[in-house]
């Protein structure tokens, strides 16, 4: 696409991608007077972004707007909402016990998850670049559980892998254990989803991949020279150097995992069992919202997980300042 | 950059106005459009849409669309659409489902536009709230116990007297049934589904609702769940764990697959089961409590048809209905896919054509006729029942929560959810 962002950009009048160094370091930017040929470009310009504006106002921003709205709400959906102030909100603290154990569950998935997701997908990631030939078939291979991960296919796939009957347990019975179903007894059953998002690894791995391609060689030769082994190498130049992908990764990671749906929806069969112990927040967000006809209530938690999963993102980036290093940074 | 957001705005609108004129008027030709919603497996689909074709071939000028969705997302559809202002004419509902649509106002009163007349009265009363017909039942089904004779025989089992048989004696048998086989299949499967405990309590003398709330006692809850742990204990059943997996879906049930036995389901599921075990299942009254005067079985309704009270079709919609209830034509091709036929002149039609399942469960209802408990329509809030009683089972029986509290907060958060 030939689209000019100069013209888009100042037409507007707020954005500055279009002030060269020059005119930043001179501190003074000419006026400029739109010419017809400009005006019409820039229309050119929001005609192409036209359906990103669709969406982003049609289906995001609308919705998010009528959400907060409707969070201030009791909406069965299907009587009209009825204004009830701060009280879903109050409620989700003080009242309902289900949002609690959600919010731990979600937590104690999230905190196991993506540690071991992204310390499995840095593993494989140096083990790739070692320089394998048919690097690009393993790459892809070992990227494809991410593609499917969070499908629905998969998730029947690892209700059966971890069945009474499954995989699993035919494989243990030969070494004489003969258990109950992993994911319908509640003390493993969300552990066979942590593994199912472990497994999962494939993105943050290729990430890790052209990461680890970017690290100059000879720092590695000049450290081996020097008489440093494999772990003072991985310790003292890889992970340093490394920060910032592992830093991107991780905030990736995070809310993405916050949001995680789909595995519990399917393997508890849409409710959350056994005993609540895969209640997912945004499971517990459906059902409240499509299944009990509280939209309202469902509306205000959605909020509420957003300014977790902001909160904690601002926390991730404050905390980026002492252990995340960038090549430039002296 | 206001004439860009005012630009925008009007694209949007241009857009969703498109989207939406589809479903709006009517359709082509003058031709009134219905839309139609229902649940339920392919099978039903194929022959809802062959009946929805026999009613347009009489009724020219309606033009029906069927809407159809599985049972798992059915009602987020309904509710999403009521929400937009865009309910189907015609809505399939169940019983759990009625008090929170009819109370809620968005369903109309039918009486007078659908003949019912021919219908079986008292499950016509389950259509019935505040002396308002908000819908009408398709067919009724009960919940029953079901065996497998062929397996009781090869086991060595004896069919046991379902007209005294208590729920010792069920787990007795069930319990001899593991051990003579080996464990190789189960004496019985157990369902949490709220029917069951309905049945067990109906016995006591206690309803499952009453006056809008939950009207079972903590004790009898605790009893039933003493129950089921006894079938665990002794082996007359699976563990709790297996239960999860193979006891939600008739197609994956145990007496399906021969694994078991004993079972209990819907009585409009035997032809499932029977297709998927291939053996000869039959139909037992449920176990009673020693000197129980009362069997706890009842009637319910499989679902029912509801006109939309924001329809502009009314006297199609009832049309519709009327066909799919009263018209021997519809009988013959639904037969005892939404439950066995209540007007009785339909059944009487179509009874050579069931299948000899579905004939079984005719002859079994007509049997007990006059052993079973007047229909109650659950209270609002009781869609969530089900989630709420197996969760509060599923606490005890993994060992999780003590009976006493788990009644407690079963009986605390049924309640709530009733008087939201």
């Amino acid at each position: 696409m030939t689209l000019r962002p100069v013209e888009a950009s100042t037409a507007t009048g707020t954005a500055e991608p279009s002030v060269t160094s020059a005119e930043r370091a001179g501190g003074r930017r000419p006026r400029r007077r739109k010419s017809s040929r400009a005006r019409s470009q820039a229309w050119a310009g929001y005609l192409f972004l036209a359906p990103w504006f669709i969406g982003l106002f049609a289906i995001t921003l609308g919705p998010m707007l009528a959400t907060l709205y409707l969070s201030f709400n009791d909406y069965s959906m299907l009587t009209p909402p009825h204004w009830v102030g701060l009280h879903n909100y109050d409620k989700m603290f003080t009242a309902d016990d289900r949002f609690v154990h959600s919010l731990k569950v979600t937590t104690i998935y999230v905190v196991v998850s993506v540690p071991l997701q992204l310390a499995f997908a840095l593993g494989l990631a140096m083990a790739l670049d070692k320089g394998l030939r048919g690097l690009s078939f393993y790459r892809s291979v070992f990227y494809l559980p991410s593609l499917l991960g969070g499908s629905v296919a998969i998730s029947i796939l690892w209700k059966k892998i971890f069945g009474t009957d499954g995989i699993v347990n035919t494989f243990l019975g030969w070494f004489g254990y003969h258990g109950e179903g992993w994911v319908t007894s509640p003390d493993t059953a969300l552990w066979t989803l942590i593994i199912l998002h472990v497994w999962t690894f494939g993105a943050p791995m290729v990430i890790f991949l052209a990461g680890l391609r970017q690290i100059p060689r000879d720092l590695y030769e000049a450290a081996r020279v020097d008489g440093a082994g494999r772990w003072r190498r991985f310790r003292s130049i890889t992970l340093p150097l490394l920060t910032p992908i592992i830093f991107f990764n991780a905030v990736l990671e995070l809310i993405k995992s916050f949001q995680s749906f789909t595995q519990s929806f399917v393997i508890s069969g849409g409710n959350g069992g056994p005993v609540d112990s895969t209640l997912f927040y945004t499971l517990y967000l459906y059902i409240k919202g499509f299944k009990n006809y509280e939209m309202g209530y469902a509306a205000a938690m959605a909020w509420v997980l957003l300014l977790i999963i902001g909160a904690l993102t601002a926390v991730n980036f404050l905390m980026s300042r002492f252990w995340v290093f960038y090549g430039d940074e002296k | 950059m206001k004439r860009i957001l005012a630009a925008t705005a009007l694209a949007v609108v241009a857009v969703s106005a498109t989207a939406c004129g589809g479903g709006d008027d009517g359709g082509s030709g003058g031709k009134t459009k219905l839309v139609f919603s229902y649940w339920g497996s392919d099978s039903r689909q194929k022959l809802t849409e062959s009946a929805i074709a026999a009613f347009e071939k009489k009724n020219p000028a309606i033009d029906v669309e069927g809407d159809f969705s599985d049972f798992d997302s059915y009602y987020e559809k309904l509710a999403t659409k009521t929400a937009a202002g865009d309910a189907p004419d015609v809505m399939s509902i169940e019983i759990r489902g009625l008090a929170e649509y009819a109370g809620r106002g968005a369903l109309a009163d039918v009486k007078g536009k659908v003949n019912t007349a021919d219908l079986d009265q008292s499950v016509l009363k389950a259509g019935q709230l505040d002396g308002k017909q908000y819908a009408v039942p398709t067919g009724v089904n009960t919940w029953p116990m079901i065996v497998n004779k062929d397996l009781l025989k090869k086991e060595g089992g004896k069919m046991p007297d379902d007209k005294s048989w208590t729920w010792d004696d069920y787990i007795a048998a069930s319990q001899q049934m593991t051990q003579k086989s080996g464990e190789q299949v189960w004496g019985t499967e157990y369902n949490e589904n709220p029917a069951f405990l309905q049945v067990f309590a109906g016995q006591r003398g206690e309803p499952f609702y009453a006056n809008g709330k939950v009207g079972l006692s903590e004790q009898t809850i605790k009893d039933w769940w003493a129950l089921l742990q006894k079938i665990i204990a002794t082996k007359a059943g699976p563990g709790a764990a297996k239960m999860l997996e193979t006891g939600t879906k008739p197609d994956q049930a145990l007496l399906a697959t021969n694994k078991s036995v004993y079972g209990s389901w819907w009585s409009n599921q035997l032809d499932a089961l029977s297709k998927g075990s291939g053996q000869d299942l039959e139909l037992l009254r449920m176990p009673k409590a020693p000197g129980a005067s009362a069997s706890g079985m009842f009637l319910q309704p499989a679902m029912y048809y509801t006109i939309s009270s924001r329809t502009k079709h009314s006297a199609a919609a009832a049309k519709f209905i009327d066909f799919m209830v009263n018209d021997p034509e519809a009988g013959a091709i639904v037969l005892s896919d939404r439950g066995l036929p209540t007007n009785a002149k339909v059944l009487a039609a179509v009874k050579g054509k069931l299948s000899p399942a579905d004939q079984k469960v005719a002859a079994f209802m007509d049997s007990i006729k006059g052993e079973l408990s007047p229909i109650v329509i659950p209270p609002k809030g009781a869609t969530e029942m089900e989630d709420i009683l197996k969760r509060a089972t599923d606490s005890v029986l993994f060992g999780k929560a003590k009976p006493d509290d788990a009644a407690k907060t079963f009986l605390s958060e049924a309640n709530g959810a009733l008087t939201k």
